[in-house]
């Protein structure tokens, strides 16, 4: 704690608002401005399995039109991991709520401005989409139940695709659309972030299922767009950092413990499954060992980014100097460099 | 005979006693906090813990001045912020300059803001906006999400864990339904804390200020009225707004707070056009090389 004696940085000159100066690091004996979200690994682990689940149904809804038998298992792999992650990420919400004989309050109302609001119909659905293509799987070869229950699951999987991409990608408004400086200062990045890791584990989810069940010809397929999605996601990373860093977040940030587990995350999601993916193919599909490796390290290494996300933000929230450089003019939106001048000298007292 | 038409027969609520203010539903109210009349009693933490049955936090000394009350939190609905300023550049003068050290006392509260991140946040519409303007949260409805914590721009909002529901400031809520001020500003005797209708407010701030330029007061400014600082990236006003001395970082307040609402449709927007082109890459991708 700064127990510094406090100062003006400046004397009092006449008409001269405080607020005109630059802001110089001034905080309230360094205390945090904000309160830090009170969540834990049952949301990064929510988040983490609505996105798995949602783009492993979207993934499945492209497959299936591209090759029906070829990817018959992963499109069944894809059916389960669905119904599976919207309802173990339902009771993963439950339980974090404080109150959770309560949950049933959520229902009370729709609200456009909270993603938490929104996000809860979006997983309702997309639960309910998958429970339906789920069916078919389980009720397959059973005479006409089965063939109805087939036709309702070929329409129902268009229904798990969309709201699949929407509980993938909503999760990064519901941090964004918050007052931690973190997730703030990026919104957009998060988004990019959020669908990459999204698809980037889904399929190495259901690569890892296509390996397992010998059906390597589609598996080798998975992994080139796990890949693909693993280097965007490294890529989006990236930037976010640099984003972060233009918008005032200390870069300092990345050397505390959340942000050693971002490091590791990137390691495991990118460095790691982009290289095993690479020799595997190198090989000619001769050592699926090396995939399977790529696959495991993928899926950890998502669970970490998500984990390294939500803590950064509450890190961020508990240091002044993050909330505080965020929060000047020359960051409100729609606001070039010119008209933050005018800001000051005008409107500013 | 309606309440309107009685009002002038002479005072019918307390509040026209106490604050020259009369409550009616449709109006908006709020604090004008003039933290130059601020003497750091804590009247206001005193009154607000007595009338609202809140525990204290007894958290020892903290060596920040008089402010042992830390920060704003589930249990504590006003607090009392000491800066003393002595010297320069955190180096303390041999003697006592004149007029003693710049002592900056400020009693901070939930800024009841207009639109309000927290209520905007909430998931089951257990906040909401009152009859009086005011932001509060309905302790039957909470379920202790907590998304209102990190949303506020002001670190007001918490979570209890004993309880597990979200507090703030009510602005008294059952006071005001009653016809009373609310209980931190009829407690503060020096009049630091103004309750009445907020445009009342605004123009008694705004002449406050002029006179405190006109006394040589130059660094005077309000924070939280309509385009100011405080009130900015789409907060319209804060209803509790202040009149301050220095910077808002050094009271703890952002300069130039934003609405978390308006971060939706980027996250979201670019989080599904992301979805949509791997989608197309899945595609080309999962048909490459034929059928098997």
């Amino acid at each position: 704690m700064n127990l510094q004696v406090p100062s003006r940085t400046q004397p009092p000159a006449h008409g001269d608002g405080p607020t005109r100066r630059p802001y110089a690091g001034e905080s309230y004996y360094g205390r945090p401005p904000l309160k830090p979200s009170p969540w834990d690994w049952t949301v990064s682990g929510y988040i983490y399995l609505a996105g798995l689940a949602g783009a492993a149904q979207g993934i499945a809804a492209i497959a299936q039109r591209i090759d029906r038998r070829a990817y018959a298992g992963a499109v069944r792999s894809a059916r389960f991991l669905g119904t599976l992650g919207s309802a173990v990420g339902s009771i993963l919400l439950i339980v974090d709520l404080r109150t959770p004989q309560r949950w049933y309050n959520m229902l009370r109302i729709l609200r456009p401005t909270s993603p938490m609001s929104f996000g809860t119909y979006v997983l309702g659905a997309f639960g309910i989409f998958s429970s339906v293509t789920a069916l078919a799987e389980l009720t397959r070869g059973r005479g006409r139940m089965g063939r109805a229950a087939e036709a309702a699951a070929d329409a129902a999987q268009v229904g798990a695709a969309v709201t699949g991409a929407g509980a993938a990608t909503y999760t990064a408004s519901l941090l964004a659309s918050t007052s931690t400086p973190y997730w703030a200062a990026a919104p957009r990045h998060l988004g990019v972030l959020f669908a990459a890791s999204s698809v980037a584990t889904a399929a190495a989810a259901l690569s890892l299922g296509e390996r397992l069940g010998g059906r390597h010809a589609t598996a080798r397929r998975l992994d080139g767009l796990a890949a693909l999605a693993s280097a965007a996601l490294v890529a989006t990373s990236l930037a976010a950092d640099r984003r972060r860093r233009a918008k005032g977040i200390p870069a300092d940030l990345d050397a505390s413990n959340p942000g050693r587990i971002k490091q590791a995350g990137l390691a495991l999601a990118g460095a790691v499954p982009l290289g095993a993916y690479a020799l595997s193919r190198m090989n000619g599909g001769r050592s699926p060992g090396l995939s399977v490796l790529g696959s495991l390290s993928l899926l950890a290494g998502g669970y970490l980014l998500r984990h390294a996300t939500l803590k950064l933000g509450m890190e961020s929230a508990e240091r002044p100097e993050a909330w505080f450089r965020f929060a000047q003019p020359e960051n409100l939106p729609g606001r070039g460099q010119q008209a933050i001048e005018g800001w000051r000298q005008e409107r500013l007292p | 005979m309606s309440l309107a038409e009685t009002r002038h027969d002479g005072p019918r609520q307390e509040a026209e006693r106490t604050a020259g203010a009369f409550i009616e539903s449709g109006r908006s109210y709020g604090f004008f906090t003039d933290t130059t009349l601020c003497i750091g009693c804590k009247a206001c933490e005193v009154a607000c813990k007595e009338w609202n049955q809140l525990p204290s936090e007894a958290g020892g000394l903290s060596g920040m001045s008089y402010d042992n009350t830390g920060e704003l939190s589930a249990t504590t609905w006003r607090h009392v912020a000491f800066i003393e300023q002595v010297g320069r550049d955190g180096v303390r003068p041999e003697a006592m300059p004149d007029f003693q050290s710049r002592w900056l006392m400020m009693s901070d509260v939930c800024k009841h803001c207009d639109p309000a991140p927290c209520l905007e946040a909430c998931p089951t519409g257990a906040i909401f906006r009152t009859e009086f303007d005011s932001v509060v949260v309905q302790q039957d409805i909470c379920n202790g999400c907590g998304y209102c914590v990190p949303a506020c721009p002001f670190g007001v909002v918490q979570l209890d864990e004993l309880d597990g529901k979200a507090h703030k400031c009510t602005l008294c809520y059952d006071r005001m339904k009653g016809g009373l001020e609310p209980a931190c500003a009829k407690a503060c005797p020096t009049d630091s804390i103004q309750f009445g209708a907020v445009e009342d407010l605004h123009a008694r701030a705004r002449r406050r200020v002029e006179e405190l330029h006109e006394r040589g007061v130059a660094d005077a400014y309000l924070y939280g009225v309509p385009d100011a600082t405080g009130a900015t990236g789409g907060l319209k006003r804060l209803n509790a707004f202040f009149l301050l001395l220095d910077r808002p970082e050094v009271y703890n307040l952002p300069t130039a707070p934003t609405r978390p609402a308006d971060r939706i449709a980027p996250a979201l927007g670019a989080g599904l056009a992301a979805i949509a082109g791997l989608a197309m890459a899945a595609a080309a991708l999962l048909g490459a090389g034929g059928r098997r």
